[in-house]
């Protein structure tokens, strides 16, 4: 019983091209319920609520016939779906002491899975592509940090969930493309109150000039209790930088972090 | 014009009440939510609303669509604040409008009406923000404790009168059937619709009422009661009108069901006046979720139960009710049936957050007319008795659902620019002074 209406300014996919790299973006309201059921069965997991399944952004060059982007979907299927790393919410024990006695029969865990929807994902390379390999050479910030004109920007969603009002969990995607280069940084961000914060930052840096693509993963972690106490040094509004990933990226200690380049040059 | 209407054309214009005003209107609410049990019972027609989350424009858009107060009668199934940016400015009218229109508004309570929520999804920073201290959330948080937990609509209608033509082609319905649900959009054209065969009046109707008023809970004289009286009540008699077209009772919750609750009565019970804890049959009326399960689960979360199709059923059975309306899940429709009709969600907070770009909607039950006393059913089999009623209780039938579904109110009539993308460095290894500056 779908309804044809539909919310107002969403954009058709949006792009520039710099250099023979093209840059896509679309933004389109959560998935209805009938992709959703086939995005269930797909992956095998039931998606976020608010899954933005028609989103993404790409990156091509198409004379080298390479590609990267950026999916709810694919982002998704790297998410456990066996349960093993299952996070508790903060007053799980509690809650269910007090079951025991009463329900002894209701037990079973319905579809365990990371219900937090925690992903390494790094996008998604256009079958074909040139492969990344490993490297040393950072990003370069400081020709990041140039005021140079910004082309093209976007900031999109790829999904979201509330964790049924435990925390926030987003997987997100920002996007800045300047005459010669662009940033592009996929983010994700969960925190589960009173348990634990979690940032998975991804960044793709691409030199038009130089062909050079470099990949950055970052997976930042802390338990919820440790980064109250550090904050509580500080002068900081505390419920206000738990809720900004970017002052918690300063915060959260470096668990993991990965060097990534591929060249198109011949 | 008094205080109390002169605060509720400030807030629909969505300007804040002083502090003071607001006090007096916490008291006042609080003095007539603690007279409402636990179950607020409701008649048809009413209109069901699912989460506003402090989406002020849009419950000025559903009040567009749906009615005013007290033209229209409302019942608002929880989730008033957090999220959006008005929880004040829709909560306190609301509350305005239940202490001006106490028959014509009914206000449930969601897991956002509490201290430890609304301290971390908005609701406080709000009132802080807006009113300087923490007084006024004190205030709301106070009333939120004496919400009812859950409503009972009943004398509801199987049927709806249609609204108007489909514009669709498919209008072959035989003239028969009753028209059961209705999808209208925010103009009020019809979408879709969805028709059942009425039964034939010389084999299955039945009314054997003496006249009366529809919804007297008590025996009615010269019969002897043959089934449970209206629908969760736990009384007896017969209360639901003729039995061709018995609706039984909606229930209303924000969450869902309970293990611990298998009957209308026990949620009755509960000693409510207190902040949402984290177990018991509160607790679950106001988190739980439907899910295509059998029987009970577990939330993979560590806490929460979810419920499926067959514990939908045997409830409704067994409470005499029709339908479960509840909110609480964002759908991206307005609205989602489950469990074939036994079961409903609604949401009414359209473009949910400001992005998520979903439509919202309300349920409007229709009045059962047909045993109004002087109201002559139309099949003219009034007393006629058919014999087949028994000990088993004849099915009873779903309300007739009619869904108008809305979208988000303009971007002009929120008073505030819409919100365009700030190109930003989200270079955050610099440091942070630098980066503020960066940022354009």
């Amino acid at each position: 019983m779908a309804c044809t209406a539909t919310a107002p300014s969403f954009q058709k996919p949006n792009s520039v091209t710099v250099k023979g790299f093209k840059i896509s973006t679309q933004k389109l309201p959560i998935l209805k319920a009938d992709p959703i059921e086939g995005m269930t069965k797909a992956l095998g997991i039931a998606p976020p609520e608010m899954i933005f399944g028609d989103n993404f952004v790409a990156i091509e060059h198409e004379q080298s016939r390479w590609g990267l982007a950026f999916n709810a979907f694919d982002a998704l299927d790297r998410v456990d779906k066996t349960g093993t790393s299952m996070l508790k919410v903060a007053y799980s024990r509690e809650w269910q002491k007090s079951r025991e006695k009463t329900h002894e029969g209701i037990k079973e865990i319905v579809k365990p899975f990371d219900w937090s929807y925690t992903t390494d994902y790094t996008g998604t390379v256009k079958p074909g592509s040139r492969p990344f390999v490993a490297t040393t050479k950072p990003i370069p910030i400081e020709l990041l940090k140039r005021p140079d004109p910004i082309l093209f920007y976007d900031d999109v969603i790829l999904y979201e969930d509330e964790l049924a009002d435990n925390g926030i969990t987003m997987l997100s995607c920002k996007i800045r493309v300047m005459p010669s280069r662009l940033l592009l940084l996929a983010r994700f961000f969960m925190r589960l109150d009173n348990v634990l914060f979690r940032l998975r930052d991804t960044r793709i840096y691409v030199d038009f000039d130089e062909m050079e693509i470099i990949r950055e993963y970052q997976s930042r972690e802390s338990e919820y209790e440790a980064v109250r106490q550090t904050l509580a040094t500080t002068r900081d509004d505390v419920p206000a930088v738990m809720r900004d990933p970017n002052r918690l990226s300063e915060i959260l200690p470096l668990v993991e972090k990965r060097l990534e380049r591929v060249t198109l040059k011949e | 014009m008094s205080d109390l209407d002169r605060a509720i054309a400030q807030l629909r214009a969505c300007r804040l009440i002083p502090e003071a005003q607001v006090r007096e209107l916490c008291y006042k609410a609080r003095e007539l939510l603690i007279e409402e049990g636990n179950v607020v019972n409701v008649d048809a027609p009413v209109t069901i609303c699912g989460d506003i989350h402090g989406q002020f424009h849009d419950l000025m858009e559903l009040f567009r669509v749906g009615g005013d107060v007290p033209d229209t009668n409302y019942l608002f199934m929880g989730d008033f604040v957090d999220r959006g940016f008005y929880s004040l400015e829709s909560f306190l009218l609301l509350l305005c409008l239940k202490v001006r229109y106490p028959d014509r508004i009914t206000l449930i309570r969601g897991n956002h009406e509490s201290r430890q929520i609304t301290t971390v999804y908005g609701f406080y920073d709000e009132c802080i923000r807006k009113y300087g201290s923490a007084n006024v959330w004190r205030y709301c948080c106070e009333v939120f404790d004496y919400l009812a937990l859950g409503a009972l609509v009943l004398g509801a209608s199987s049927e709806l009168e249609p609204s108007g033509p489909v514009d669709t082609t498919q209008s072959s319905m035989p003239i028969d059937d009753a028209l059961e649900i209705e999808i209208l959009n925010s103009k009020g054209e019809v979408t879709m619709n969805s028709y059942r065969s009425r039964p034939q009046s010389s084999s299955a109707s039945t009314d054997t009422r003496a006249i009366s008023p529809p919804r007297d809970i008590s025996t009615t004289p010269n019969q002897a009661p043959i089934r449970p009286g209206a629908a969760g009540t736990g009384a007896s008699g017969d209360s639901g009108g003729s039995l061709s077209s018995r609706t039984g009772a909606v229930l209303c919750v924000h969450g869902g069901l309970s293990p611990v609750i298998d009957t209308v009565d026990k949620i009755r019970l509960i000693d409510r006046k207190q902040e949402v804890p984290h177990e018991g049959a509160m607790c679950d009326l106001l988190w739980s979720d439907p899910d295509e399960i059998d029987g009970w689960g577990l939330s993979p979360r560590g806490a929460g139960f979810l419920f499926g199709g067959d514990i939908v059923k045997r409830f409704n059975y067994r409470n005499d009710l029709s339908l479960v309306a509840r909110a609480h899940q964002l759908v991206m429709e307005g609205y989602k049936e489950m469990f074939d009709g036994g079961i409903v969600t609604v949401w009414s907070a359209p473009n949910y957050c400001y992005r998520c770009g979903n439509v919202a909607a309300i349920l409007e039950l229709g009045e059962d007319t047909s045993n109004g006393g002087t109201v002559a059913r139309s099949n003219g089999d009034y007393g006629r008795s058919n014999g087949l009623l028994g000990p088993n209780r004849p099915a009873v039938r779903s309300p007739g659902r009619r869904y108008r579904v809305f979208e988000a109110a303009a971007q002009d009539t929120r008073g505030m620019p819409a919100k365009k993308p700030v190109a930003d460095y989200f270079l955050v290894r610099i440091s942070i002074d630098t980066y503020r500056r960066r940022t354009y």
